[in-house]
C-alpha cells in the first residue's frame, strides 16, 4: 500500500499538494472528471488549514481492493476545532465570509466522507474517492 | 500567516545546543583542545586538511588561485579557533549560516561540504590533547562539528527555498498577460493555479487594461487551470463582477466538461456569469457582442 505524507503550512505547499494529488489521480487511472472532484476536495481541505488552523497534514493513501482501486486522503490539524460541525457541514456557513461551501461541497464530491473535530483539539476529515 | 516554512527549521540557539547535547562538561573539553592548539597546532590541522582537500575533485574548480586558498586557510583556522573556544553565540550562529548561503550560491554540492567537515574531524583527531579521555574528547567533537554542519546545512536548505520561491513568483508574475487581441475584445489566458495572490495580480491586470481600452469584452481562457475549488471560483466571480461594473461583459472560457461537474457538486453559483466550454465560442460570443462576424472568404479551406 502506498502512503504519502505532506505538511500542509503554507500556499506553496497547497500548490504542490495539489499538484501531486492530480498526477496520483492520474497514475491511479482515474477519469478527467474524478481527479478534478478529488483534488478540488483536497485542495478545499488544506486551504481550510491555512485558512482556520495555521497548519496541519495531508496523508494519502492507496485503496487496493479484489476488484477496485481507489485514493484515500486524511487531512487533519490541531488548530481549534468545529464547535458545530452540523452548521460547518451547512451549504453557505462560512465563519470568515467566503463562500461556505467547502465541507459541503467536499462531502457531496467524494465517495466517503468522514469529519471529526474537537474545539481546542484540532479536526479530522477523511476523503475516498473509488476510481474503477 | 505567522508561521511559515522556514521557523520549522530555524531553532534558537539554546535548544540546538541541547538537541546536540553540548553543554559545561563538553565546552571544558573544548578549552583542552584550545590549550594543546594554540601556538601552532591550528596552522597544522589547517595544513593537514589541506593536503587532502587539494587532491579532492572540487579543489580546482572552487579554490582557483592561491589567494583565495590564502584566505580560506585564514578563515579555517579562525573557524577553528571559535569552536573549541566553545561560545556558541548569535555571531557563531550567523557566521555559519552565512558561510552556508556563501558554499550554497557557489554551487557547492553539500556532501562535498560534509565530505570535508568530515576530513575535518579526522585531522583534528590526530591532534588530540594528551591529557583527556580520548573517548570523551572525541565524542564532544563530533557533537560540535556536527551542530557545525547542521548550521551550514540549514543555510543551503534555506537558500534553496528563497530561490524556488522567488522564481516561482517571477513565473507568476510573468504569466497574467491581457491582450486585446481585436478592437473592444481582451483575453486573458490562465495557466495553473491561482491563489489570493495571483488573483489579485488578475484583477488590477484586467481592471487597468479595461479602462486604457475601453474593452467591451474580456475573456477569461481557464483551460489551463487544473482546480476550480471555492476560492477559485470566488476570485473568477469577483472579476466579473467588477469587470461588468466597468462596463465591459466577462466571459469565462476553456470550462472543461471535469470542472463544469465539479463546480456543480460544489454548489456554487455562477449567476449570471457567462461561460463556454471553448475559447472558440467565447470569440463567436465576443465578436457578437461588439457587432462583427466572421465569415469564410472561400480563398482557403
Ligand atoms: N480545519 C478547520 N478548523 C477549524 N474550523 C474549520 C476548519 N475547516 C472549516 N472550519 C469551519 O467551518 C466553516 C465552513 O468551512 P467551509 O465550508 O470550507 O467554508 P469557508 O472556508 O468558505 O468558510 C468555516 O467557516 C470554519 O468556521
Ligand atoms: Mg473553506
Amino acid at each position: 500500500m502506498k502512503r504519502s505524507r505532506w505538511r500542509v503550512a503554507t500556499e506553496a505547499d497547497v500548490h504542490l499538494i495539489v499538484a501531486e494529488s492530480y498526477k496520483a489521480l492520474e497514475a491511479l487511472g482515474a477519469r478527467p472528471v474524478q481527479a478534478a472532484k478529488f483534488t478540488t476536495a483536497v485542495s478545499e481541505l488544506a486551504r481550510n488549514i491555512l485558512k482556520y488552523a495555521d497548519r496541519g497534514y495531508i496523508e494519502f493513501v492507496e485503496l487496493v481492493e479484489d476488484n477496485r482501486v481507489g485514493m484515500r486522503a486524511e487531512v487533519t490539524d490541531k488548530g481549534p476545532g468545529i464547535a458545530d460541525i452540523e452548521l460547518a457541514l451547512a451549504d453557505s456557513y462560512s465563519s470568515s465570509g467566503t463562500l461556505g461551501l467547502g465541507l459541503p461541497g467536499v462531502r457531496r464530491l467524494a465517495h466517503r466522507f468522514e469529519i471529526e473535530s474537537e474545539v481546542g483539539k484540532g479536526t479530522r476529515v477523511l476523503i475516498e474517492m473509488w476510481v474503477r | 500567516m505567522s508561521f511559515t516554512a522556514m521557523d520549522l527549521h530555524s531553532p534558537d540557539t539554546a535548544s540546538l545546543l541541547k538537541v546536540y547535547g553540548i553543554g559545561d562538561a563538553e565546552i571544558e573539553t573544548l578549552h583542552a583542545w584550545k590549550a594543546h592548539l594554540e601556538g601552532g597546532g591550528f596552522e597544522r590541522v589547517v595544513a593537514d586538511f589541506y593536503t587532502w582537500l587539494q587532491r579532492q575533485p572540487e579543489y580546482e574548480e572552487f579554490i582557483d588561485n592561491p589567494e583565495t586558498e590564502r584566505r580560506l586557510r585564514r578563515l579555517q583556522t579562525t573557524h577553528l579557533v571559535s569552536l573549541v573556544s566553545g561560545e556558541f553565540d548569535d555571531r557563531y550562529f550567523s557566521n555559519r549560516t552565512r558561510v552556508g548561503e556563501v558554499h550554497a550560491r557557489i554551487g557547492l554540492p553539500l556532501h562535498s561540504y560534509h565530505g570535508a567537515m568530515n576530513h575535518l574531524c579526522l585531522c583534528m583527531l590526530r591532534q588530540l590533547p594528551p591529557d583527556v579521555d580520548p573517548l570523551g574528547a572525541t565524542v564532544t567533537l563530533l557533537r560540535v562539528l556536527h551542530l557545525d554542519t547542521a548550521l551550514v546545512a540549514l543555510a543551503y536548505s534555506r537558500y534553496a527555498n528563497d530561490r524556488v520561491a522567488a522564481q516561482s513568483k517571477a513565473l507568476l508574475e510573468m504569466s497574467t498577460p491581457v491582450t486585446e487581441i481585436w478592437r473592444g475584445v481582451l483575453l486573458l489566458p490562465i495557466v495553473g493555479i491561482i491563489d489570493s495572490g495571483r488573483a489579485q495580480d488578475i484583477m488590477t491586470g484586467a481592471l487597468t487594461k479595461i479602462s486604457s481600452s475601453r474593452a467591451r469584452v474580456f475573456i477569461m481562457d481557464i483551460s489551463g487551470v487544473a482546480v476550480v475549488d471555492t476560492a477559485v471560483a470566488n476570485y473568477l466571480i469577483k472579476v466579473t463582477r467588477a469587470t461588468r461594473l466597468m462596463g465591459c461583459e466577462c466571459i469565462v472560457s476553456g470550462v472543461s466538461p471535469a470542472i463544469a461537474e465539479t463546480i456543480v457538486e460544489l454548489g456554487i453559483d455562477v449567476g449570471t456569469i457567462v461561460t463556454t466550454g471553448t475559447l472558440m465560442q467565447a470569440l463567436v460570443l465576443a465578436f457578437d457582442r461588439v457587432g462583427l462576424s466572421v465569415e469564410q472568404s472561400g480563398r482557403a479551406g
